[in-house]
């Protein structure tokens, strides 16, 4: 399921869809058990799928997980960040 | 067969007029794919071209092939805002686009293919004594290098772009700028084009409809490519992928420290001269606008990254609005312009902002690569140290600072200050 596409609208799990410009991206995931360097430099740069951090600044400021297709722009999922999925 | 484009000179151009556009022939044609090569370019960017005509030209490889998946100048190089300079902080930056920048001025004679290079000159507008302060430590940094670096007070600005309104009572008044007057603008697509004219002329074959989709190996070497047309075997090869880079990593898997971003551009439509230098404006909490004049007419202008991960070359609107904001605070009068066209490019950002040339999991392939969104005033600088690192196996001394493994060991080159982030909003 598409829950939107990010080039004007993100859901918040807390404030519903807002404006893009509320939100701030912050980085992609490191790959798992990275090392220490690994998980600050290194990131999953996958074409298909891209497992971000995001924070909703401008709104609830809660920092939310996001999974979206950087091809096609569309978010496929959500969560608060460090809830279980 | 082979088609070659005649050497282009005074006299042929007299020829020309006088024979009509008849005289005129492609740039390159009719090259054909073979089973194998020497060295093998991966994607025919600014950096892929330029590697294969200084391989060709000052170290003599013969079989030399570009694999390209789309089109000579599909990517950022035929995306970019055209911006060339040498105004960096760090010694290893400042020293390697220097070094680019003095091959700028002398380019369309190395090249026999008139790439308009013009210095008119790029601005850094500061708005604060502080940012007068951060201008002139660069400003001094790059002197004590040679490169030429003015600081310019607010008196001094008007007199060099005088249809700048400095005047206008602003948040944040515009106090001054550093000037380099070297830096400027060059055409982009005659980059790409002038370059692969120049490596076909030399015999490397460029192959366009060919997406690299695999490396094979043998014995702990890569041995060739996996193509969209077959396979080619290859002793060496190269990855100047700008955009894609990161999939190159994921291919061989390496995990890169590379996230890839867009970078939108826009153009208005032709108006008479207006503006004879470049403009760079950072505004604090707002975003970025730099902006030129193409010699066509149209106003040029970028500003910042969309924000996040991108592959679908598509800008944010926001963003956009942006842009033309800040063009239309620094020059009021042009609010009446329409904009042409806009575009966005991926780009391959990487942890520090500086570029990775370097070697790739196996000791025959080659990343040159991490340009971020300033890649294309590096062009002929990297071309030719690339094409030394490629051909000898050791990198020459310019380009040594950009290798991989700044990041486990943290000597990085983090020109900006901003720590992992490509963008921080
Ligand atoms: C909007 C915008 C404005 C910019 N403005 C400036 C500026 O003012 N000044 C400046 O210095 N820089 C600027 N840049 C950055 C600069 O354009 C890039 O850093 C530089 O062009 C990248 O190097 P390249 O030319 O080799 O890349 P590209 O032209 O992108 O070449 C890479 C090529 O590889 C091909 N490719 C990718 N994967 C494969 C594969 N698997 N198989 C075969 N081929 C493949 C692609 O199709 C592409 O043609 C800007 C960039 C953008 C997007
Ligand atoms: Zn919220």
């Amino acid at each position: 399921m598409t829950l939107a596409t990010l080039q004007t609208r993100l859901t918040c799990p807390f404030c519903g869809p807002r404006h893009l410009s509320e939100f701030v991206f912050h980085k992609t995931v490191a790959p798992p058990n990275a090392s220490p360097f690994a998980e600050v430099y290194e990131r999953i740069d996958n074409p298909n799928l891209s497992i971000e951090h995001w924070q909703h600044v401008r709104g609830c400021r809660s920092w939310l997980r996001v999974h979206r297709n950087p091809s096609s722009g569309s978010v496929l999922e959500i969560h608060l960040l460090g809830a279980a999925i | 067969m082979r088609g070659a484009s005649p050497h282009y000179s005074a006299w042929s151009l007299l020829r020309a007029r006088i024979k009509g556009h008849g005289y005129w022939q492609p740039l390159w044609t009719g090259h054909k794919l073979q089973e194998a090569y020497d060295v093998v370019i991966v994607g025919a960017g600014g950096h892929g071209l330029a590697t294969a005509f200084h391989l060709a030209r000052d170290h003599g490889i013969k079989r030399i092939a570009i694999l390209e998946k789309r089109l000579v100048g599909y990517g950022n190089v035929g995306r970019n805002t055209t911006i060339v300079r040498s105004n960096y902080l760090l010694p290893e930056n400042h020293y390697f686009y220097e070094d680019s920048l003095r091959r700028w001025a002398t380019l369309s004679r190395d090249l026999n293919y008139n790439v308009m290079y013009s210095p008119r000159g790029v601005l850094d507008l500061a708005l604060s004594e502080d940012e007068m302060s951060k201008a002139a430590r660069r400003g001094n940094a790059m002197r004590l290098a040679g490169i030429d670096a003015e600081l310019l007070d607010r008196a001094a600005l008007k007199r060099y772009c005088p249809e700048l309104d400095t005047q206008r009572a602003r948040r944040f008044p515009i106090v001054g700028a550093l000037l380099q007057r070297r830096g400027g603008t060059v055409r982009h697509d005659a980059v790409a084009w002038g370059y692969a004219r120049a490596a076909s002329a030399l015999g490397v074959d460029i192959i366009e409809d060919c997406e690299v989709t695999g490396v094979r190996s043998t014995a702990g070497m890569a041995s060739g490519v996996e193509t969209t047309r077959g396979y080619v075997e290859a002793e060496r090869i190269v990855f100047a992928t700008a955009g894609h880079t990161a999939m190159i990593g994921s291919m061989l898997g390496v995990p890169l420290p590379i996230e890839t971003h867009l970078l939108q551009a826009m153009v208005t439509e032709p108006i008479k001269p207006l503006l004879n230098t470049v403009l760079v404006y950072v505004y604090p909490g707002h975003g970025e606008t730099y902006i030129c004049q193409s010699d066509r007419g149209g106003l040029v202008m970028g500003g910042m990254l969309d924000g996040f991960p991108s592959y679908t070359r598509e800008g944010r609107w926001d963003r956009m609005e942006d842009v033309v904001e800040g063009a239309v605070d620094l020059l009021p009068h042009i609010a009446g312009c329409k904009i042409l066209r806009h575009w966005a490019g991926t780009n391959d950002m990487t942890m520090d902002g500086s570029p990775i040339m370097d070697r790739l999991r196996y000791d025959n392939v080659f990343v040159n690569a991490g340009w971020c969104y300033g890649g294309f005033k590096a062009i002929p600088a990297s071309g030719a140290a690339f094409a030394t690192f490629v051909a000898t196996g050791s990198a020459p001394d310019l380009i040594k600072a950009y290798r991989l493994s700044r990041f486990t060991t943290g000597h990085l080159l983090d020109e900006r200050g901003g720590g992992p982030f490509p963008v921080r909003l």
